[in-house]
C-alpha cells in the first residue's frame, strides 16, 4: 500500500525508543536479580553467572506484605464494584435532574492528589479514634476506605461510558414481554454493562495494588503493602533478594494479564475506558 | 412498569459523600491548628501554619518546583504516549494486543520497582555508564539520582502507562474513514495529523493530560526516592512532616496549598479550553 518512507522509519524509531523508556527498567530489575557474581559490590546488570539464589532469600516480611496487598487490592476491587455499578446506573438511568454534578461529584476523589488523600484519611482517623475509642489507622478497615475512595471513580466512569453507548429499547423489549424488573436486569442490563465492570475492576485492582502515597499514612511498622515495604527497603537493604522478589511481581502481573486475555480479552477492558 | 434506577444512587452516594466531606473536612481543620510537638495539635484555630508557609520563601519555591515538575514530566509523557496510543488504535494485526500487554503490565507494577530499575540503570558503575564511557560519550557517570531530570524521568515512568491507555481510548473514538477520506481527497499524512487527528482528539488529549498532571502532582514516590534527598516537592514535604516530623498541622497546611492549586489549575485549564472554543481557535 504504502512504501516505507523516511517519516514512517521515524515512527518506527520513536515507538521503539518509547517502549525501551516504559520497559527498561523493568527488564533490568529481572535481569539484575538472576546476578550471581560472587565478589558482590552492589547490583549488576546485565548479569554475569546466572544464578536464583536470591530467590531462596527473599525476606518472609516481603511475602507478608505481598498477601496483605493482593488481598487488599482484590477487595477493594470488588467493593468498587458493588459501589460503582449502582451509581453509574443510577446517574445515567436516573430521572433526577443534575446529572453532570453527580458525574463530577463521582470523579471528584480522582482530582484530589493521592498524597492529600492520604493525609486527609490519617486526620479522620485519628479524630474518629479521639472521639469514639476506635481507631482505623494501621487497619485493614482504614486502608481499604482509603483505597475504596480512589478506586471507585474508576468503576463509575467505564460503566457509564458503556452506559452511555446502551440501547433503551432492549430493556424495555424484556420487560414488555413479561420480564420482571430483576430478571431484566439479570438477563439484560448486567450482561451489556460488564465489559466496563472487567476494566473498571481491573482499573481498581491497579490503583490499589501500586499505590503508595495513601498506603505510606494508613500502615505501620509490620503492617505494610508490597510497594511501601520496598519503599522503605530501598535505603535500608537494597539487595539482590529484594530485586528477586521484584521479579516475582512483575512475573505475577503478566500471568494476572495473560488470565485477563484469556478470560475476558483485553481489548474489552481496555477499550471501554473514556 | 419501569425500573426506578434512581434509588440505586442513594448507597453510594451516601458513602461518598461521607467519605469526601469527613477526610476533606477533618484534614483541612487541622491545617488550622498548630503543631505542639509530639503530634499533638493546639486545640484553637488560628492562620499560624498558612503564614509560615507564605512567608517562607523554600515552601514557596516548592510549591512552583512541584508545578514546574509535573507539568513538564505530563508534556514528556504526553509526546511519548501519544503516538504509541495510536500506533496501537490503528494496528489490525495481532500485535497490537502484545503492544498493548506491554502498557497493562507497566501499570500493574508499582512504581517503586521501577525506580530500582532506574537506580540500576543510572548507577555510576552501571551497565549504562560503562557503555557510554567506554564508547568516549561520556568522561564522568551521569546520574538522574539526586537532580531534577531524575525525578521527572520518574513520575513518566509512574503515568505513561496509564497515559497510553487513556490515549488509546480516545483514538479509538475517531473513526478511521474520517482519515481515509481526508487522504482519498488528497492530503499529506502531516496535513490528515494536524487537520482531522489532532482536533478531533484535542478534548481527550486534554482530559488525560490533567488526570496525568493530577497523578504528578499526589505522588511522592519518585521525588522522594531519586530526589535523593534534594529535590523538595510539596508531596515530598507533606511525607517528611507527617512521618518523620510528626507535625500533622503542617502537613496538613502544605496539603491544602496543594489541593487547592490543583484545583485552580484545573479549573482554569477548563475555563481556558472553552474560551480558545468560543474563538474557534480550537475545533473541540
Amino acid at each position: 500500500m504504502r512504501r516505507p518512507s523516511l517519516g514512517s522509519l521515524a515512527k518506527f524509531v520513536w515507538i521503539g525508543w518509547a517502549y525501551l523508556f516504559l520497559l527498561a527498567p523493568m527488564i533490568v530489575v529481572i535481569g539484575s536479580s538472576l546476578d550471581g557474581t560472587k565478589a558482590y559490590t552492589g547490583v549488576v546488570f546485565p548479569p554475569h553467572d546466572l544464578t536464583l539464589q536470591w530467590y531462596k532469600q527473599i525476606p518472609a516480611t516481603h511475602f507478608r506484605a505481598l498477601g496483605l496487598s493482593l488481598g487488599l487490592a482484590v477487595s477493594v476491587a470488588f467493593g468498587a464494584c458493588l459501589l460503582g455499578i449502582p451509581a453509574a446506573l443510577g446517574v445515567v438511568r436516573g430521572t433526577l435532574p443534575g446529572k453532570s454534578f453527580f458525574l463530577a461529584f463521582f470523579r471528584a476523589p480522582m482530582q484530589i492528589p493521592a498524597v492529600v488523600t492520604g493525609i486527609a484519611f490519617l486526620r479522620l482517623y485519628y479524630v474518629v479514634g479521639d472521639a469514639t475509642g476506635l481507631f482505623l489507622n494501621a487497619t485493614f478497615a482504614g486502608l481499604y476506605l482509603g483505597h475504596l475512595f480512589v478506586a471507585t471513580p474508576y468503576v463509575i466512569g467505564t460503566v457509564v461510558a458503556v452506559l452511555q453507548r446502551f440501547n433503551v429499547r432492549l430493556e424495555e423489549a424484556a420487560l414488555s414481554m413479561g420480564a420482571s424488573p430483576w430478571r431484566t436486569f439479570r438477563r439484560v442490563t448486567l450482561p451489556t454493562i460488564m465489559p466496563g465492570v472487567h476494566a473498571g475492576a481491573l482499573y481498581a485492582f491497579m490503583v490499589s495494588f501500586a499505590d503508595v502515597p495513601i498506603a505510606m499514612f494508613l500502615t505501620a511498622p509490620g503492617f505494610v503493602t508490597y510497594p511501601v515495604e520496598l519503599f522503605f527497603g530501598i535505603e535500608t537493604d537494597f539487595s539482590p533478594s529484594v530485586l528477586a522478589s521484584a521479579s516475582l511481581v512483575i512475573l505475577f502481573a503478566l500471568v494476572a494479564l495473560l488470565l485477563v486475555q484469556r478470560v475476558i480479552g483485553l481489548d474489552t477492558v481496555v477499550h471501554s475506558r473514556r | 412498569m419501569n425500573i426506578r434506577w434512581d434509588y440505586l444512587l442513594i448507597p453510594s452516594f451516601v458513602v461518598s459523600f461521607v467519605l469526601l466531606a469527613s477526610s476533606q473536612l477533618t484534614f483541612l481543620r487541622g491545617s488550622l491548628s498548630a503543631d505542639l510537638g509530639l503530634g499533638m495539635l493546639s486545640p484553637t484555630i488560628g492562620t499560624a501554619n498558612y503564614e509560615t508557609l507564605f512567608t517562607d520563601e523554600f515552601y514557596l519555591r516548592s510549591l512552583w518546583l512541584t508545578i514546574k515538575v509535573s507539568a513538564i514530566a505530563t508534556v514528556c509523557t504526553l509526546l511519548m504516549s501519544f503516538p504509541v496510543a495510536y500506533v496501537i488504535a490503528r494496528m489490525r494485526s495481532r500485535w497490537a494486543m502484545v503492544m498493548l500487554a506491554g502498557v497493562v503490565v507497566s501499570s500493574f507494577v508499582t512504581i517503586v520497582i521501577k525506580v530500582y530499575g532506574l537506580i540500576v540503570i543510572f548507577s555510576a558503575e552501571g551497565g549504562l555508564n560503562s557503555l557510554l564511557m567506554a564508547m568516549g560519550l561520556l568522561d564522568k557517570p551521569y546520574t538522574i539520582i539526586g537532580n531534577v531530570p531524575g525525578v521527572v524521568v520518574g513520575l513518566m515512568q509512574f503515568t505513561m502507562g496509564f497515559g497510553v491507555l487513556l490515549l488509546y481510548g480516545v483514538v479509538r473514538t475517531i473513526p478511521v474513514s474520517l482519515e481515509e477520506a481526508a487522504t482519498i481527497h488528497g492530503a499529506s499524512r502531516a496535513r490528515v495529523f494536524w487537520r482531522v487527528v489532532l482536533p478531533l482528539s484535542l478534548p481527550g488529549v486534554i482530559v488525560g493530560s490533567l488526570m496525568m498532571f493530577n497523578l504528578c502532582m499526589g505522588a511522592f514516590t519518585s521525588a522522594s526516592l531519586l530526589g535523593g534527598g534534594r529535590v523538595f516537592t510539596l508531596p515530598v514535604l507533606i511525607q517528611r512532616a507527617v512521618i518523620v516530623e510528626t507535625k500533622y498541622g503542617m502537613g496538613a497546611t502544605f496539603a491544602a496549598v496543594l489541593l487547592v492549586s490543583v484545583i485552580v489549575i484545573n479549573l482554569v485549564s477548563v475555563f481556558l479550553v472553552k474560551r480558545l472554543r468560543a474563538a474557534r481557535l480550537v475545533i473541540a
